[in-house]
């Protein structure tokens, strides 16, 4: 069993840019994003997340599924919030919506607003998507450690997301060898029953994987306090530093992040209409 | 079997075998969350994931920064194994690190040892820091816009249920499982 993070964006632009990078464009861009209701905006920066989400150079063939799956809940979770709210919008006054027509049977009165409200929303989404993929996939696994360390988190938690990474592909391994062991006493993880049955049936895997996890961790700690662990300061051997493209990306980003602040503020950036839905 | 409830003093200090304890947890809540998860039949791609007990149990047996950074960065870590990034959702992350810090603070006071035991406990630790500490993914309403309604029944409702049955039956046996061995190492 191989698990290890897909760097599927490699060698791409993005890929080449300083790992601090596309962790600030994700943390500008979620700040940024949820401040804005005029869909117009919201199109504006799904065109301009997709445009950076193409200099990622991650192959369609490889996300497709991820893609779809993401889709296919943001949809599911707009549906659902029209119907469980009946076409309220908070902070709006119902009285003055454009009603369009009425869901038979639960009654859910869809109006130009409701609409208006669930097609913004599913820009947003989309819009974050695009801004996470390539954070999944153009960040090389080695240097998010030193990203975080360099960007001012404290260094004993940047070690430990480092640790973590490099846990994975042994963990992975424990795994398939618990669930060979296993197997051979006649075990079988896809037995049929429901969800409380197979929960029950994962006790042999998660048991085991994890008590060998920790009692095998001993050895590790061992290492890091032969080695005077956070005892001075720690240094990290891959050395960041902000090339020219990476400060003009940074710029960019966090020009727009200060607009849309002032739209937000400014209480330019609510929620926009379709004309079309409204009636003549 | 070993002492009754962990030392408030150490509670949150961050030493080596802190940071390697949490870095497992991370590391176990990701793999097994991504590998390991049970649909429910007829919802919309909901699952029990057996995994999400190793958050309140790694806050439960070493405590709240360990069981934050199992929360935290093994959620983050499961959105990055998954593709969608491990900031597209951060609200459900720091949502998952809140349950393992509640765990830890939890394990400190008398509730560790619920009824007399130190099993129903962990527990009853699991469940209650679950239910309380995912009360963070109400921020869906301002993070994604979503209304209360929908942030109650298709966000909260949707993964309380199915977590809260994953650590009442899993931080129990992970607990029974880790007691003994506790003992052995000295810890």
């Amino acid at each position: 069993m191989i698990i290890t993070p897909r760097y599927l964006g490699r060698g791409s632009w993005l890929a080449r840019r300083d790992p601090r990078v596309p962790i600030l464009i994700g943390v500008m861009a979620a700040l940024g994003v949820i401040q804005v209701w005029d869909v117009r905006i919201v199109v504006v920066l799904f065109v301009l997340a997709i445009t950076y989400y193409r200099t990622a150079g991650i192959p369609w063939r490889a996300v497709r599924r991820q893609w779809a799956f993401a889709l296919a809940f943001v949809s599911f979770l707009v549906v659902l919030n029209t119907i469980l709210t009946t076409g309220e919008i908070a902070a709006l006054d119902p009285s003055t919506f454009h009603a369009l027509f009425t869901i038979p049977v639960i009654g859910t009165k869809v109006s130009a607003e409701s609409l208006s409200y669930g097609a913004t929303q599913m820009m947003r989404f989309a819009t974050f998507i695009a801004i996470g993929f390539p954070m999944a996939y153009a960040i090389a696994p080695a240097d998010l450690g030193a990203a975080l360390a360099r960007l001012g988190i404290p260094g004993k938690f940047a070690f430990g997301v480092d640790l973590t990474w490099r846990f994975i592909p042994s963990l992975a391994g424990d795994l398939q060898e618990t669930i060979d062991a296993q197997r051979v006493r006649g075990y079988e993880w896809d037995r049929g029953g429901g969800p409380i049955t197979k929960l029950r049936r994962s006790v042999p895997l998660v048991v085991p994987l994890t008590m060998n996890a920790i009692v095998g961790a001993e050895d590790t700690i061992d290492a890091m306090d032969l080695r005077a662990f956070g005892a001075t300061k720690r240094t990290w051997l891959r050395h960041l530093v902000f090339d020219r493209a990476d400060r003009l990306l940074l710029l960019f980003t966090f020009a727009i992040f200060v607009a849309i602040t002032i739209l937000g503020f400014s209480g330019n950036a609510k929620l926009f209409v379709f004309p079309f839905l409204l009636p003549a | 079997m070993a002492t009754t409830q962990l030392d408030r003093s150490r509670l949150w200090e961050v030493s080596s075998r802190v940071i390697v304890y949490a870095a497992i947890g991370a590391a176990l809540y990701g793999v097994l969350g991504w590998l390991i998860n049970v649909p429910i039949p007829g919802s919309n791609n909901v699952s029990v994931r057996p995994a999400f007990a190793l958050v309140p149990f790694f806050g439960w047996a070493f405590g709240p920064i360990v069981g934050l950074f199992t929360g935290l960065v093994g959620n983050a870590l499961l959105d990055q194994l998954s593709g969608y990034g491990g900031l597209t959702a951060w609200n459900w992350s720091i949502a998952n690190g809140l349950v393992g810090l509640l765990a830890g603070v939890f394990a400190a006071t008398p509730m560790a040892n619920a009824l007399g035991n130190r099993i129903v406990g962990a527990a009853v630790i699991g469940v209650l820091s679950t239910i309380i500490g995912l009360l963070f993914v109400f921020t869906d309403i301002i993070v994604f816009g979503n209304s209360l309604q929908a942030a109650l029944t298709g966000s909260y409702g949707f993964v309380v249920v199915p977590d809260v049955i994953a650590a009442v039956i899993l931080v129990p046996i992970l607990a029974a499982a880790w007691e003994p061995l506790k003992a052995s190492l000295g810890r």
